[in-house]
C-alpha cells in the first residue's frame, strides 16, 4: 500500500509543474476563439500555426536567440574554466581556510542583483561594454561564479586524495593528476554546475535589462511581447524560450551518473 | 625539453586573447564615435505594429532630409530613468531623444535628467493642444515638448451587457446599477476599475474626484469625500480582477470575458478587437460624476536628455515629430489622436467608433498636474483608497488625515 504513495506524490507534483507549460504551448497553437473565452477547452480544439508563423516572419526572434545562446554558453564555459581549478585548490585546503573561502564566496551572493546593477552598468558604460556579449558574460559571471565554485568545491571534496597519490606514484605530475584523474571523476558535478550556470544565464533578466539597449536577449524580447505584444505571440515566444532549456538539460543529464566512484579506492 | 615550450605558449595565447578582447572594446568605441556623428538614437516604448509604422512611414523622411541615420530603440517608461541615470553618471549619454509617458515624468525630473526646453517654445506649433504643453512643464520650466495626447476609454462587452438587459453606464448611478446587476446575475463582479494600488489606480481616483468637483491635491473637500464614498459603495460589486488590473492585464480580462466593463488605454483596441477578434468589445468615453465627466490626460511627450552629443539634431527631430505630416500619419496609421488641432487623418473603418470614443474622452481630459511633492500626493491617494474603499473606514475623517499630509508638504 505504502509503495505507491511516493509515485502518486511525484505524479501529482509533475502534473502541477507541467500544467503551466502545457497552457503556454496550447495558447501558442490555438485559435483566438479557443483562448479568449470565459471557458476555454482543456485540449487544443482548433489548431493553428498562425502565431508561430507571425513570430518567424517578423524575424525579431533570431538575433535575441543568438545573443542568449552565445552569452549563456560562453558564460558556462568561462565559468567552468575559472571555477574548476579554483574549487579544486579550495577543496584541498585545510578546514579553516576552506570555510573562509567558501563563506567569502557565498557572502558576495548576499547583495541583491537589483542593488548593484546600477553601479555595474555605470562602469560598463565607461568601459564600452554595454550592448556587447562580453559585457553580459562578465555580468552573468558575477552571480554565477561563486555559486559554481561552491558546487564544485563539494564535488572535488568527494574525490579521495588517495587517487591523486596513486597517480603521483605512477609518475603523473600535479597537472596530469588533475586533468587525467580528478577532472574526469568530477565530471558529473561539473555537468551539474555547468547546467545551472547555463540555465541561470539563459533566463537572466536584470543585468540584461540594464546592459542592453538595442540588442536584447531572448528573455527581454519575450518580456517585451508579454508587455506589448498579443497573447499568442507571447505564448509562442515563451515556448521558444523553453526549447533550448529542454535540449541542454537532456544533453547534460547523461553525465549525472551515480556510483561512479565505487570501487575506486580499496582498503 | 618538450615541457618547457608549453608554458610560454599557453601564456602567449592567454595574453593574445586578453588583448583581442580589449581591442574589441576599443574598436567599439571608435565605431561608436563615428556612428554618433551621423546618427541619432531615440528611445520609445511601442508595440510591434507601432514600430512598423515608425520605421516605414515616419523615420525614413527625416533620415533622407537630414542625411542621418535614426537608430530607434525600445525602452519602457520605467526603464528609461535607470538607463539615463547610468549614462549620465558615466558621462556617456547615448540616447539623444526620448518619448515618455506623461504619467512617468516625475523620476526623470526629480533626478535632473532632462534638458530645459524653455528656449525652444517657439518650435511648438500654435495649434498644439495646450494641455499637452502643461504636462511637460515643471516649476515654470518646459522640460518636455508635446507629442501625442492619450486618454482612457471605457470598454464594454456588448453581447454580455445585452444578455443582462443593460446599457453602458453614463453616470455614477448607472455605473453602480450595472455593477450590482451583473454581480447579482453572475455571482461575481464583472465591472472592474484599476484598484491595484499603483499609478493606474491613482489616475482612476483622480477621475472620480474631479468628476465630483473635487481637487485631488486638497483631498478632503466635498467632491473628494463624495468620490471616495461612491467608490466605497461600488467596490463590493466590482470584479476581483480589479485588484490586479493595470494597463496590461485589463486587456486580458476584457478579452477572456472575466470583465465586461472596464477602462483602459486605446491600444487595447488593437490587442482585443483586431488581434483577438473580439468584435463584441466596444468602447465609449465613459461615465460622468455629479458635476462632470472627467478623464486624466495621458499620452507622451518628447524629452532630450542632458549631456546628449546631438542636441541640435534631437531638437530638429522633435520638431519633425510635432509636424502636421507626422501627426496625420500617426492618426491614419495608428489611430493616435493628434496633438495639433489642424492635423487630420483618416482612420480605418473598423477603428472609427473607437477613435470617436477617444476624441470624446479627450474633450473632458485635463492634465494630472505637476507638483514637486507628487510622491506624497500619490501615496496619500493610494493609502486613502486602501483605508476607505478597501477597508471601509469613514471617508471624511480618513481624508482629513491624508489631506493634512499633503498640506504639510505643499508649504
Amino acid at each position: 500500500m505504502k509503495k505507491w504513495v511516493p509515485y502518486l506524490v511525484l505524479i501529482v507534483f509533475s502534473i502541477i509543474m507541467l500544467i503551466p507549460v502545457y497552457i503556454m504551448f496550447k495558447v501558442s497553437l490555438s485559435t483566438p476563439e479557443d483562448v479568449l473565452t470565459a471557458h476555454p477547452p482543456y485540449w487544443i480544439q482548433n489548431f493553428t500555426w498562425d502565431h508561430w508563423q507571425k513570430v518567424f516572419e517578423s524575424g525579431n526572434i533570431w538575433a535575441p536567440m543568438e545573443k542568449s545562446l552565445v552569452v549563456a554558453t560562453l558564460t558556462m564555459v568561462v565559468g567552468v574554466i575559472l571555477a574548476a581549478p579554483a574549487s579544486y585548490v579550495i577543496s584541498r585546503m585545510g578546514r579553516k581556510w576552506k570555510y573562509i573561502f567558501i563563506l567569502g564566496l557565498l557572502f558576495t551572493r548576499m547583495f541583491p542583483d537589483v542593488g548593484i546593477v546600477l553601479p555595474i552598468s555605470v562602469n560598463f558604460l565607461e568601459w564600452n561594454l554595454v550592448d556587447t556579449s562580453l559585457g553580459l558574460i562578465l555580468a552573468h559571471l558575477i552571480p554565477n561564479l561563486p555559486f559554481l565554485a561552491w558546487i564544485l568545491v563539494s564535488t572535488f571534496e568527494t574525490i579521495p586524495r588517495d587517487l591523486e597519490k596513486a597517480a603521483y606514484i605512477d609518475g603523473a605530475s600535479r597537472l596530469q593528476s588533475l586533468t587525467r584523474v580528478v577532472l574526469p571523476l568530477a565530471l558529473p558535478g561539473i555537468a551539474v554546475g555547468a547546467l545551472f550556470v547555463w540555465l541561470n544565464s539563459w533566463n537572466e533578466f536584470t543585468y540584461s535589462l540594464y546592459l542592453t539597449v538595442s540588442e536584447r536577449t531572448l528573455p527581454l524580447q519575450t518580456f517585451y511581447y508579454i508587455n506589448r505584444g498579443d497573447f499568442f505571440q507571447s505564448a509562442a515566444y515563451s515556448v521558444f524560450l523553453t526549447i533550448p532549456v529542454i535540449i541542454i538539460t537532456f544533453v547534460l543529464q547523461r553525465y549525472l551518473k551515480a556510483g561512479q566512484l565505487s570501487g575506486a579506492v580499496k582498503g | 625539453m618538450s615541457r618547457n615550450w608549453k608554458r610560454p605558449v599557453s601564456v602567449t595565447l592567454a595574453a593574445t586573447l586578453a588583448f583581442s578582447l580589449l581591442a574589441g572594446c576599443g574598436a567599439k568605441e571608435a565605431d561608436q564615435q563615428a556612428a554618433s556623428d551621423k546618427s541619432l538614437r531615440v528611445a520609445m516604448a511601442l508595440s510591434e505594429d507601432e514600430w512598423n509604422v515608425m520605421r516605414s512611414d515616419v523615420l525614413p523622411k527625416f533620415e533622407k532630409d537630414n542625411g542621418v541615420k535614426v537608430e530607434a530603440v525600445q525602452v519602457e517608461a520605467k526603464d528609461i530613468v535607470e538607463k539615463l541615470s547610468a549614462q549620465q553618471k558615466a558621462n556617456k549619454v547615448e540616447i539623444d531623444l526620448i518619448t515618455q509617458d506623461v504619467n512617468e515624468l516625475y523620476a526623470l525630473v526629480d533626478r535632473g535628467l532632462m534638458e530645459d526646453m524653455s528656449s525652444y517654445k517657439d518650435k511648438i506649433p500654435d495649434t498644439v493642444v495646450k494641455g499637452m504643453i502643461d504636462v511637460g512643464t515643471f516649476d515654470n520650466k518646459m522640460l518636455f515638448l508635446p507629442y501625442r495626447p492619450n486618454v482612457e476609454i471605457a470598454y464594454y462587452n456588448e453581447k454580455k451587457l445585452k444578455e443582462a438587459n443593460l446599457t453602458p453606464p453614463k453616470t455614477w448611478d448607472d455605473l453602480l446599477k450595472v455593477s450590482k446587476a451583473l454581480k447579482d446575475k453572475e455571482k461575481v463582479g464583472r465591472v472592474a476599475i484599476k484598484a491595484n494600488l499603483e499609478i493606474d489606480n491613482v489616475l482612476h481616483i483622480f477621475d472620480f474626484i474631479r468628476s465630483a468637483g473635487g481637487d485631488p491635491y486638497v483631498l478632503n473637500d466635498e467632491g473628494s469625500v463624495k468620490a471616495f464614498t461612491f467608490m466605497q459603495q461600488l467596490y463590493p460589486n466590482l470584479s476581483p480582477d480589479s485588484k490586479k488590473a493595470n494597463w496590461n492585464f485589463m486587456n486580458q480580462y476584457l478579452a477572456t470575458e472575466s470583465v465586461y466593463l472596464g477602462q483602459n488605454w486605446p491600444f487595447g483596441v488593437n490587442k482585443i478587437v483586431q488581434e483577438g477578434g473580439k468584435k463584441e468589445i466596444k468602447a465609449y468615453s465613459g461615465w460622468a460624476g455629479p458635476v462632470k465627466e472627467s478623464h486624466t490626460l495621458g499620452g507622451e511627450v518628447i524629452g532630450i536628455p542632458k549631456g546628449t552629443p546631438n542636441k541640435d539634431l534631437a531638437v530638429k527631430f522633435a520638431e519633425y515629430l510635432m509636424s502636421k505630416d507626422v501627426q496625420e500619419t500617426l492618426v491614419s496609421k495608428l489611430a493616435w489622436p493628434s496633438v495639433r488641432s489642424d492635423a487630420y487623418g483618416k482612420v480605418e473603418e473598423w477603428q472609427k467608433p473607437y477613435f470617436e470614443a477617444v476624441n470624446a474622452a479627450l474633450q473632458n481630459a485635463t492634465p494630472r498636474g505637476n507638483v514637486s511633492y507628487w510622491p506624497t500626493v500619490q501615496q496619500a491617494l493610494l493609502d486613502a483608497f486602501k483605508d476607505i474603499v478597501v477597508d471601509g473606514k469613514p471617508a471624511q475623517e480618513t481624508l482629513d488625515v491624508y489631506a493634512k499630509k499633503i498640506a504639510s508638504v505643499k508649504k
